[in-house]
């Protein structure tokens, strides 16, 4: 209030100083304008005469003058409550403006209208700078605000956020037509930190002239700017909780789509079902709805990446939940030309083919917004399919790209956002996964029908020398007395005269010796040895088939494997006969080996005088068979009183000869045996067999 | 007179084949088993052997190694029940292998053969 009083004072005596100086005042009378209070003025009579002033006169004036303090205040009052009310009412129209809304535009609208409109100004502007980015986070405006504002508003509140400073309070600038402009601004400070800044321009009177902006405003604008920060505050606070809440139900949306489809990829190891799996889950409206998808896969025998299937966007069938959906089968429908164009799409792998190769060679997703601008992109591919803005996502498992994925919206122009592509990639995982156990699953099962092959193949072969094995006791146990009959009928029938009655009798026993005999070589050809079917074959091949058959007892006899192949020559074999001589050899290692121990085979070329063989070396390290036993090993009747070792190497030893082949073994006592198989590769033994012939001939 | 030793653990067998050898006119030894065959072998000399290979004691394989390594040039033919032992055995060491039968002719050539050499 004092310096209001101050004020008016000091208008006052400069008028009143003129003539207080003038030497013909005769009078001069002083009195103090006051209430009990304050001092408002001081009341001076002046007159040329000389006058005494009476008693009655005095007493009037000091009324007078107690009148006028009375007048004076009153009027002060007066003028102190419009201001306060107006004050008050701008206070409550900001109030109003800060609590209409949470919606952060609508109120940064109203605040800075009102706030120019309490204040008087033809405008006003608002910037929030972001901490982080140094960047204006909100920023807002009211009225005709001339650029050079906007740049002096933004450059101040820059610098005064990095610096800490208060901002400017006001001032006057020129702009470029060089009318003046009048500012005055306050910082918006966030949790004690100036973050922002307030400012309105041009205060107008209400004659529409030019005015600057006085302490009052600023006072008024400060007030309000506690208010104001602090509905900007929650409106961000409320906007972010907005997004957010709306970012999480996007994805609880979308984890809720890909667990379904990861559900349905569970369902099946089949890979035809998996590929439509996937393109029902990008392209089913409740999926990931995209128009158009189409899936590729690497042949990396050819390098080229080729479509296994392409589809367009169907809508979802109501009635069907979408786990069931995925499961529908997929058709390519053949009267669309580009779905059909799609589903036989194949490129070469290299860097200048575009995008879906870069996608193979870098291992990388690319999201192209527009086709036609890029230089990455193949035009010839673009033009076919009508591409605008897509997406290609690699499909990876171990670091290896088997196929990629392709989507666009082509009809619908839906924008693909990075959260989308974040999206297609976490889908791309799950789906590599499923493709990669559909591959493992036929790899397991090719393997299986494999082994089992292998197994009917052992069980015949099995049966084969179970079967020889009674006709060798057969022809044994009935082969000699038949020998020593017929020998002796044969004899008879010699000695007895033709006329004898016995020479029939005899003949007789002669010719049904004669036909048992015939029929025992029946037996025995029929069982016999000479079933091979020779063909060329991998010696390291046939090994490892022959591992695989014993693996399990050797893992059980604790006994480890090493091997050193080498790259080999085919040999011209029977692989069922050959596989059973290194399962012997297998089986007596593993018995010689009865405590565990290193079961080693190495493969290797040899030359011999006579041609090239391949040759394999398996030792154990079983201490070696004792001296006096060596020289039995491969006999087959060492050990016949039981069906042991013996017979199984001497099967081994029979087999190899037959084709031409060696057995060598080396004893080391204490150590162990090593088994040296050598057998011709298939050029030389081909020459050999039809040598062999023609001597036979 | 050539001599012949039989060696075989079947008497029937033993007995047809001295028969037939001995109206062959050979002179015919046997033996029962395979360590017999060798000492027959060792202490008397002889002209042809025909073995048997499944004997009890020694086999007749057994036999045929020991007789190779101190008597070379002596034939030796083996006789077996086992036809498929032929390729096996038939090249290796003895001069034939034949599979009983009771038709001797085979067996009576061969021996003819070998004493003609
Ligand atoms: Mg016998």
């Amino acid at each position: 209030m004092s310096w209001k009083k101050k004020n008016s004072a000091c208008s006052l005596i400069p008028a009143v100083r003129g003539q207080y100086h003038r030497p013909n005042f005769q009078t001069l009378a002083s009195f103090a304008v006051a209430d009990d209070n304050f001092l408002y003025g001081v009341l001076l009579l002046v007159d040329k005469k000389r006058r005494k002033l009476d008693t009655a006169t005095l007493k009037l004036i000091k009324l007078a003058c107690l009148m006028l303090a009375g007048t004076i205040r009153q009027a002060l009052r007066h003028d102190e409550t419009k201001k306060r009310i107006a004050e008050l009412s701008g206070l409550y129209e900001i109030g109003m403006a800060t609590s209409a809304t949470m919606e952060l535009d609508a109120l940064l609208e109203r605040i800075l209208s009102t706030a120019a409109k309490v204040i008087n100004a033809r405008g006003a502007i608002l910037r929030i700078i972001d901490e982080q980015t140094g960047m204006p986070r909100v920023a807002s405006e009211y009225g005709e605000v001339s650029e050079t504002s906007a740049c002096l508003l933004t450059s101040n509140l820059e610098t005064a956020v990095v610096s800490g400073e208060l901002p400017f309070v006001a001032t006057t600038l020129p702009d470029h037509q060089g009318h003046l402009h009048s500012y005055l601004g306050v910082p918006l400070n966030f949790k004690g930190h100036l973050k922002g800044m307030l400012c309105v321009f041009d205060k107008m009177s209400e004659t529409l002239e030019f005015q600057e902006f006085d302490a009052e405003n600023r006072q008024l604008l400060f007030t309000m700017a506690g208010m104001i920060s602090s509905s900007i505050e929650n409106a961000l606070t409320f906007r972010e909780l907005e997004t957010l809440a709306e970012k999480n139900e996007r994805m609880v949306r979308v984890l809720t789509v890909l667990q379904e489809i990861s559900w349905a990829l569970m369902t099946t190891v089949r890979m035809e079902k998996i590929l439509d799996i996937i393109l029902n889950a990008l392209t089913l409206e409740s999926g990931l709805a995209y128009d158009r998808a189409v899936v590729l896969l690497v042949n990396e025998d050819r390098h080229v990446l080729k479509a296994v299937k392409g589809v367009f966007r169907k809508p979802s069938p109501p009635t069907l939940p979408l786990r069931e959906a995925l499961m529908v089968p997929v058709e390519v429908r053949t009267e669309s030309e580009i779905e059909k164009l799609l589903s036989q799409l194949q490129i070469t792998l290299q860097e200048d083919k575009g995008i879906l190769a870069r996608t193979v060679l870098q291992k990388k997703t690319f999201h192209i917004a527009q086709a036609e601008q890029d230089a990455r992109v193949n035009q010839e591919l673009r033009r076919a399919y009508d591409l605008q803005e897509f997406v290609s996502v690699p499909l990876i498992v171990k670091d290896q790209v088997t196929g990629v994925i392709v989507v666009d919206n082509q009809q619908s122009k839906r924008a693909i956002r990075d959260e989308d592509v974040q999206i297609l990639n976490m889908f791309a995982n799950q789906a590599v996964l499923a493709i990669e156990n559909s591959r493992l699953y036929s790899t397991i099962e090719a393997n299986n029908r494999e082994l089992s092959l292998i197994r009917e193949r052992m069980l015949e072969s099995d049966r084969l020398a179970a079967l020889s094995g009674l006709a060798q006791g057969m022809a044994h146990e009935i082969r000699n007395p038949l020998t020593s009959i017929g020998g002796f009928a044969r004899r008879i029938s010699k000695k007895v005269g033709k006329n004898s009655p016995l020479r029939h009798d005899v003949e007789v026993i002669t010719q049904e010796v004669e036909r048992l005999e015939k029929l025992l070589r029946e037996v025995l050809d029929f069982s016999g040895v000479n079933l091979g079917y020779y063909e060329e074959h991998d010696l390291n091949q046939i090994i490892e088939d022959a591992l695989t058959l014993i693996k399990r007892d050797l893992v059980a006899s604790n006994i480890k494997v090493a091997k050193d192949f080498a790259l080999l020559p085919n040999v011209h074999c029977d692989d069922r006969q050959i596989k059973q001589v290194f399962y012997n050899l297998f089986q007596n290692a593993r018995q010689a080996m009865d405590k565990g121990g290193t079961l080693t085979i190495r493969t290797y070329p040899m030359e011999k005088s006579d041609g090239l063989y391949a040759a394999a070396a398996v030792s154990d390290t079983g201490g070696g068979i004792p001296l006096e036993l060596l020289h039995n090993i491969f006999n087959p009747f060492f050990t016949t009183k039981e069906f042991g070792t013996g017979l199984g190497l001497s099967i081994a030893e029979r087999i190899v000869s037959r084709h031409y082949g060696q057995i060598e073994i080396i004893n080391e006592l204490g150590k162990g045996v090593t088994f040296i198989v050598t057998l011709p590769i298939a050029k030389y033994c081909l020459i050999k067999s039809t040598e062999d012939q023609e001597a036979q001939t | 007179m050539k001599k012949i030793l039989v060696a075989d653990d079947e008497m029937s067998i033993r007995l047809l084949y001295s028969e037939e050898l001995k109206d062959e006119g050979y002179e015919v030894l046997t033996a029962a088993d395979g360590r017999e065959a060798l000492d027959i072998v060792e202490k008397n000399p002889l002209d042809l052997v025909i073995l048997d290979i499944k004997m009890p004691e020694m086999s007749g394989i057994e036999v045929l190694r020991q007789i190779k390594e101190k008597n070379p040039n002596l034939p030796v033919l083996l006789s077996s029940a086992y036809s498929e032992y032929k390729q096996d055995f038939g090249t290796w060491a003895s001069e034939e292998y034949l599979v009983k039968s009771s038709d001797l002719e085979d067996l009576k050539a061969a021996v003819k053969r070998h004493l003609q050499d």
